[in-house]
């Protein structure tokens, strides 16, 4: 398992973080997600595995300055 | 403290009136020349116009100023205001100070704004806003004692230049034990010698028992309080109810105050983590999008910036609380302790640092080439100390390491320094050299528009290309995003009142990213929009990071999650409760576009503000060399073949980058125009009679400006 926005999501091995993003059935385009207290941007969503038992947050805005 | 000589040349006392629904009732002028202090009603025209910080600071120095009034002119003014939210501990982000003066830089209207306790100090010692015109013949203290009321104007003797040290001293000699009660406004030596010296606003850090710090940093208002002969504005306070703004309704200010509170507490540690890692986060993040500016705005990404994000400064920073003002849940203001400088004055002592943050990293780091966290720390410390703007420090240094680079100039110019891009030793003594006002630091410290006369007039560089890759619009240096494939954000810079600074319209990711205005008249509609929002903030004494960096749950199922209308919709019910003005979100929008027209109107009496100051530098637009279109070549080949329907084969680079610049600035010419008309202004950028009519703001002195400037209907 692992725990996405405080919530317990079950975890699949190779699982990118788009394929997560999919199976939660989110429609909106997060910018950024933090996983383990690492950021990941969305350029790299195809490419980042999420592990196993990962604390896992969606990022909603990214506002700037 | 032990070595400070004061001399008392002229006080005052005066009365305090309770604050009643967020305002004080009165302004103080300081006039250092004479020298005079005088107190000045609030009237409710000024209210129901201006609503208070920014826009009372607008109201006193288009009174003060002449359209020929110089930055150095004693009769320039420095004007500091809180406004009418402003200052309860009850409410995120209600420390704030709005500055403004005319610039040394822009020479015309630059404002900032600041955390600290200087505002709401102010404000409850019974002035809405304090403007300070004149010159002292010798270094003077303004003390605003809200305990005693008075008001003392004193020379001193015996206080350090070092900006860290006036505080501390300050903050000793006037608390009288209690260094929570005191706010202190100054500068350092690199103001007097520099154009964007900057001022240091203090809040007090009861748990690290020492002043902190934050920064008007714009502008080079630090450079017109030094020219002035001021050593300080200190003001004394001491008790902030939360009810101190004395609401019109105070349960429901109490309410929505509360509800705003718990959401930040509850959602921050999920989303960006304001309170633990500031604006770090913003790093890795414009990175991965090709937005974090890379030697002078080359480029937009580095294989090196997770050396100096969020990944590695959250392991340095101290960990406590760090809110610049009292309650604020955000707490972002963070600092590193037991610093201990390689270099300078303060070399080899541990001191603290204040920051850094996001825009000190882009631009004394990753667009200097610069990825060591401990240079930028130290870079960051001396800035501050020496009362300089990180911003336009970090791109007038990164201008001058590309024109090395480029052979534009060398080391007989430089005064021996190599400034290739990631040169940390350069870097920091070019920091030193300005705040010594010494060597080459002393051109660089005259800002990016006034070095490109130099090096093209003195020593013979090509101004093209200097035009090209000098990264100021309006005599401001930019600030510390990349532009290349945002043209709204090109847009937020080029048409932003004061020159290229985020604060106005921050739209690279919602355009770039989300793509969410992809025609021009959704671009214009955002440029009318988020700068007529954003000005609101300045208008109240409050800061805008609690509105979209930790956002509702609910927020991306909205219709313009962009917005957080939820946010403004409390923002409405706040400003409701405390004024007893009953207003909507559109209400406060109207506000602010009252005000942000006044702004517009006092460049164009101030001799600019027409379509021929909007200008950018071509960096901002798109590749001003073959190696940076080279760099991006299949995003640069796809977008001339496909949107622009060129048959690029066979084509040489550099014709190449002709052909995207020639439709990209047309692109940008075309975007003005179409912003101006959703503005309400001519085709030349002016407000049009209709729009200040509408706005409430045809005084007769703005429709003679605007007579004077051809436009009568």
């Amino acid at each position: 398992m692992i725990q996405v926005d405080g919530k317990a999501v079950p975890w699949r091995k190779d699982m990118t973080v788009t394929a997560l993003i999919r199976a939660l059935g989110e429609t909106y385009d997060y910018p950024a997600v933090r996983i383990n207290n690492r950021i990941v941007s969305r350029p790299h969503f195809d490419q980042t595995t999420v592990p196993d038992g990962a604390t896992v947050y969606l990022i909603p805005l990214v506002a700037g300055g | 403290m032990t070595g400070l000589i004061f001399k008392e040349i002229k006080a005052t006392t005066y009365q305090r009136a309770d604050i009643d629904r967020g305002y004080a009732g009165q302004t103080l002028a300081v006039d250092l020349g004479t020298p005079e202090i005088q107190t000045v009603p609030v009237t409710d025209e000024m209210k129901t116009r201006f609503i208070g910080g920014k826009g009372f600071d607008l109201w006193l120095l288009w009174q003060a100023v002449t359209g020929s009034t110089r930055w150095d002119d004693p009769e320039n003014a420095i004007c500091i205001a809180c406004g009418p939210m402003g200052g309860t501990p009850a409410y995120p982000g209600s420390g704030k100070s709005i500055v403004t003066t005319i610039s040394p830089l822009t020479k015309t209207v630059i404002d900032s704004n600041v955390g600290g306790y200087f505002g709401p100090y102010l404000k409850f010692s019974g002035f809405d806003a304090l403007k300070i015109t004149g010159k002292a013949q010798k270094d003077t203290i303004v003390f605003i004692d809200g305990l005693e009321k008075k008001i003392e104007l004193l020379t001193v003797d015996g206080l350090s230049d070092n900006a860290y040290e006036i505080a501390g001293a300050l903050t000793d000699h006037f608390g009288r034990g209690k260094p929570g009660h005191i706010s202190v406004v100054c500068t350092g030596p690199g103001a007097r010698h520099t154009f964007f010296g900057c001022l240091n606003f203090t809040w007090y850090d009861a748990k690290r028992k020492r002043a902190r710090y934050k920064q008007a940093g714009r502008g080079g208002i630090g450079t017109v309080f030094a020219d002035k002969g001021l050593a300080a504005v200190v003001v004394r306070w001491d008790r902030v109810p939360l009810d101190v703004n004395h609401p019109a309704d105070p349960e429901a200010a109490r309410a929505v105050g509360k509800q705003y509170s718990k959401e930040i507490v509850a959602l921050d540690p999920k989303q960006n983590e304001m309170a633990r890692v500031g604006t770090t986060h913003l790093v890795p993040i414009m990175n991965d999008y090709d937005c974090l500016p890379v030697n002078n705005f080359r480029y937009g990404q580095h294989p090196r910036a997770d050396l100096i994000g969020r990944d590695v400064y959250q392991h340095l920073f101290d960990p406590g609380f760090d809110g610049c003002w009292k309650g604020c849940t955000v707490a972002c203001s963070h600092g590193v302790k037991d610093f201990v400088p390689l270099t300078g004055p303060f070399k080899g002592q541990a001191v603290f640092v204040d920051g850094p943050e996001y825009e000190t990293i882009a631009g004394c780091g990753s667009n200097l080439g610069i990825f060591d966290p401990f240079t930028i720390l130290e870079i960051n410390f001396y800035c501050d100390n020496y009362g300089l703007d990180t911003i336009s420090v970090g791109t007038s240094i990164a201008f001058v390491m590309e024109c090395f680079e480029m052979g534009l100039i060398d080391q007989r110019q430089s005064g021996g320094l190599s400034l290739s891009f990631g040169q940390r030793d350069s870097a920091l003594e070019l920091v030193h050299q300005m705040g010594r006002g010494e060597g080459f630091g002393k051109i660089v410290g005259q800002g990016v528009r006034r070095m490109k006369k130099i090096f093209a007039d003195e020593f013979g560089a090509d101004p093209g290309i200097l035009e090209d890759i000098g990264m100021e619009s309006k005599g401001l240096e930019f600030s510390e995003y990349m532009t290349k494939e945002s043209l709204a954000q090109q847009g937020g810079y080029g048409l932003a009142l004061k020159g290229p600074q985020h604060d106005e319209a921050w739209l690279i990711f919602l355009d770039m990213v989300h793509n969410l205005m992809p025609t021009f008249e959704q671009k214009a509609d955002n440029l009318h929009w988020f700068p007529m929002w954003r000005t609101w903030f300045s208008l109240c004494g409050l800061c805008k990071l609690p509105w979209n960096d930790i956002v509702p749950e609910d927020n991306k199922d909205t219709t313009e999650p962009a917005r957080v209308m939820k946010h403004i919709q409390w923002y409405a019910e706040y400003f409701s409760a405390v004024t007893g003005r009953k207003s909507t979100p559109d209400d406060l929008v109207v506000m602010s576009e009252a005000v942000y027209n006044f702004q517009r109107i006092f460049n164009l009496r101030m001799g600019f503000g027409r379509r021929e100051h909007d200008t950018l530098p071509y960096r901002a637009m798109g590749p001003v060399t073959v190696e940076e279109y080279e760099s991006r070549r299949k995003r640069y080949d796809t977008q001339l073949e496909e949107i622009h329907g060129v048959d690029i084969t066979g084509r040489e680079a550099a014709e190449k980058v002709a052909l995207l610049r020639k439709f990209r600035e047309a692109q940008y010419e075309k975007l003005k125009g179409v912003v101006y008309q959703r503005r309400g202004w001519t085709k030349d950028g002016i407000p049009t009679v209709a729009t200040v009519k509408k706005l409430g703001i045809d005084f007769p002195e703005v429709l003679e400006v605007l007579k004077e400037n051809g436009v009568t209907a």
